[in-house]
């Protein structure tokens, strides 16, 4: 009884004394975001380990950091960036999003390429009134939140775009979809395809959005069936081409999402068979494409992989400092959202369409696609330009 | 809709195979190995990344094929002399660990989908004939008749052989057939080993059709362990009629707009019914002979 009594009080001075210094140090880290001197703390949650990963995408963001600092920094200030992996687990994100947003007091988050970030932290950028410029936005929440404006068309612009391609620059009445869905991104596939529909007055003449793993020959020969010439789809890529071989479908147009732009996939494709890619930059295997120079000089310098993501983080990492060069006055969370809810549109070579973020209650300011084609096993860009769906 | 049911017969074959390999395993040392596919899998993209070395394709064949020998001879081994008086629950356990070890070795080795895809050498991929829309390859006899000879060679082996039948002793009574002098390790060993090959050939006849990266062929296990259950884990002839049904009611669902978004759970949802009807008449408890 005695011990305790004389513990208690102990314990409780210690937790205030542990309270109080939490405080103490959140306050000196500015928590809120409201630093005005020293580094500009800028925060990315990427996928370093785990399913997806995108272990480029913050050295990249870092590389483009490190030359405006070698340069002077923005107004005198230096600009540092705070990676955190979240290994595609959202209890890691959430808890990312936390150590950046309430302890380390970034004033924006630039550059973040994880499949779970956008969709678990969507509400605390809002409350914290914070805002998130992915390099890579992976899920449905990336394009649909008021304070996130990914650099890439994403998923469903990407579509759009696809559709358009094999309806009005290869000129085919037949175009069917064969899609695998993940989960939550059903709304946007049908909005994506209603889009085209409005813009062309075209029909899909067979649609499955439910293609899994196994076997792809029915969906083949359903495809077949309806006399499809250009098929979009976006699953495995070997089997598939395979099997499409066996059943006689050279004269198809097959087009592929950004998801399948890989040196292995290339290889994939027999030879014969007609392989398109969507990509969401300048294709990144051609570095004479306009602005693919200054990315892969820089990539090369810093021994960084040359990856299309990493076209992202330089993207993002690019628009973020051209915005901050442009303010005045202190840069803290509030100025710097302040700064992009009101920003003017950038035009940047590596995309279809200019940049913006703007006040909107959602984002996906990207549009358009160019498209490369599979030739002995390897992706050749062709020479269409970026083809932007109403935009002739 | 008749095309439908071609097309999904003529993937049938692949998944029989499958199958047969999971009930051979179980009937002969007693096991469900979940590391099967992966096994397999590390036996086939062996074989391949030689073959992208410049390897010929037959030495890259054949030491693909020993790799998986070899590691499922390990596996075996470590059951045998570890786990052998635990029961088939502890061993199945130990296999879903070893799988996922060999899933993770496998990833970091052979990459993730998008990345590590290889193309597989695909001789078999001629046409035949055609029915309707549908062409039939080479690959679909080859396969279905791979699965047919399985099947009735190793009923004929358990049934008419020496070995066949010391098999079935050392799979049933492993500590009476070592009493009357089966050398059960050395034996179960050699069968592991020849399991093991088995299914590399296996997944490498069927990866040109049912997936080119390693974790697609490693995940197979789960279309290979539905199959298996429709021949109750221990008949070979319903196991092939397994294979060719999944296939069936894939093509079948697939060219049903009504209900081709569930495509995936359908041919479950027909083997758990089928389960359930062959089992009617059981009596609560009723031991299962293998």
């Amino acid at each position: 009884m005695k011990r305790s009594l004389v513990r208690r009080p102990a314990a409780a001075v210690l937790a205030l004394a542990f309270t109080l210094a939490a405080t103490a140090c959140a306050a000196d880290d500015g928590n809120d975001g409201g630093s005005t001197k020293g580094a500009i703390k800028v925060g990315s949650i990427n996928g370093v380990t785990g399913l997806f990963q995108t272990p480029e995408v913050p050295q990249a963001v870092k590389a483009v950091f490190d030359e405006v600092n070698a340069a002077g920094g923005i107004n005198g200030r230096k600009l540092e960036l705070i990676s955190k992996d979240d290994a595609m687990n959202p209890q890691r994100s959430t808890e990312n999003e936390v150590e950046l947003v309430q302890s380390k007091g970034v004033v924006a988050l630039v550059g973040s390429s994880s499949a779970v970030d956008c969709g678990v932290n969507r509400a605390a950028y809002k409350t914290a009134k914070i805002i998130s410029i992915p390099a890579v936005g992976v899920d449905p929440a990336c394009f649909n939140s008021p304070d996130i404006a990914p650099v890439n068309p994403g998923p469903f612009k990407l579509l759009t775009a696809m559709l358009y391609y094999a309806s009005e620059t290869l000129h085919h009445d037949k175009v069917c979809l064969y899609y695998t869905t993940l989960p939550g991104s059903g709304g946007g596939i049908s909005d994506a395809i209603k889009e085209w529909e409005t813009l062309t007055g075209k029909q899909l003449a067979a649609k499955d959005t439910a293609v899994g793993e196994g076997d792809p020959t029915p969906h083949l020969i359903a495809a077949k069936q309806a006399g499809c010439q250009a098929v979009l789809y976006n699953a495995q890529v070997g089997p598939w081409f395979a099997q499409a071989q066996t059943q006689g479908m050279q004269n198809v147009d097959f087009i592929m999402g950004a998801n399948s732009y890989t040196d292995a996939n290339a290889k994939l494709v027999p030879a014969g068979m007609r392989a398109y890619v969507g990509t969401e930059w300048q294709p990144y295997t051609d570095t004479t494409l306009p602005g693919n120079a200054r990315w892969a000089e820089l990539m090369d310098k810093r021994g960084i992989q040359r990856t299309a993501f990493s076209q992202g983080a330089v993207m993002a990492a690019d628009v973020f400092v051209q915005v901050l060069k442009g303010m005045k006055g202190d840069i803290t969370r509030k100025t710097v959202t302040e700064a992009f809810k009101k920003m003017s549109p950038i035009e940047y070579p590596m995309v279809g369409s200019p940049w913006v973020f703007g006040p909107d209650d959602k984002h996906n300011p990207v549009q358009g696609s160019r498209f490369v084609k599979a030739v002995d096993g390897k992706w050749q860009v062709l020479p269409e330009g970026f083809i932007v769906p109403g935009k002739k | 809709m008749l095309n439908s049911v071609i097309a999904g017969l003529s993937s049938g074959g692949g998944y029989a195979l499958l199958g047969l390999c999971v009930v051979l395993t179980y009937r002969l040392v007693a096991v469900v190995n979940f590391a099967m596919a992966a096994v397999g899998a590390m036996g086939a993209f062996t074989m391949v990344s030689l073959t992208d070395d410049g390897l010929n394709v037959w030495p890259a064949l054949f030491l693909g094929v020993a790799v998986s020998a070899a590691l499922s001879g390990v596996l075996g081994a470590v059951l045998i002399r570890w786990f052998g008086e635990h029961n088939e629950r502890t061993k199945a356990a130990v296999t879903v660990a070893v799988y996922v070890a060999v899933m993770a070795v496998g990833l970091r080795l052979f990459g993730a989908t998008s990345t590590g895809a290889r193309r597989f050498p695909a001789p078999f991929d001629g046409a035949v004939f055609r029915i309707g829309d549908v062409v039939v390859s080479w690959a679909v006899v080859v396969s279905l008749a791979f699965a047919v000879v399985i099947t009735v060679g190793v009923e004929v082996m358990l049934r008419r052989t020496l070995v066949g039948l010391r098999l079935q002793a050392l799979s049933e009574r492993p500590g009476t057939a070592q009493v009357v002098g089966i050398s059960a390790p050395r034996l179960a060993t050699a069968v592991w080993v020849a399991i093991g090959a088995l299914t590399a050939l296996v997944i490498i006849l069927v990866a040109p059709r049912l997936g080119g990266d390693f974790s697609t062929l490693g995940k197979l296990i789960v279309t290979a362990l539905a199959v298996a259950m429709v021949g109750g884990f221990r008949n070979l002839p319903l196991t092939l009629g397994g294979g060719l049904l999944l296939g069936c009611l894939e093509g079948v669902s697939a060219s049903l707009s009504e209900v081709r978004e569930y495509r995936g759970v359908i041919p479950f949802l027909v083997i758990l019914v089928l389960l359930w009807w062959r089992s009617r008449h059981e009596v609560w408890d009723t031991a299962h002979s293998r």
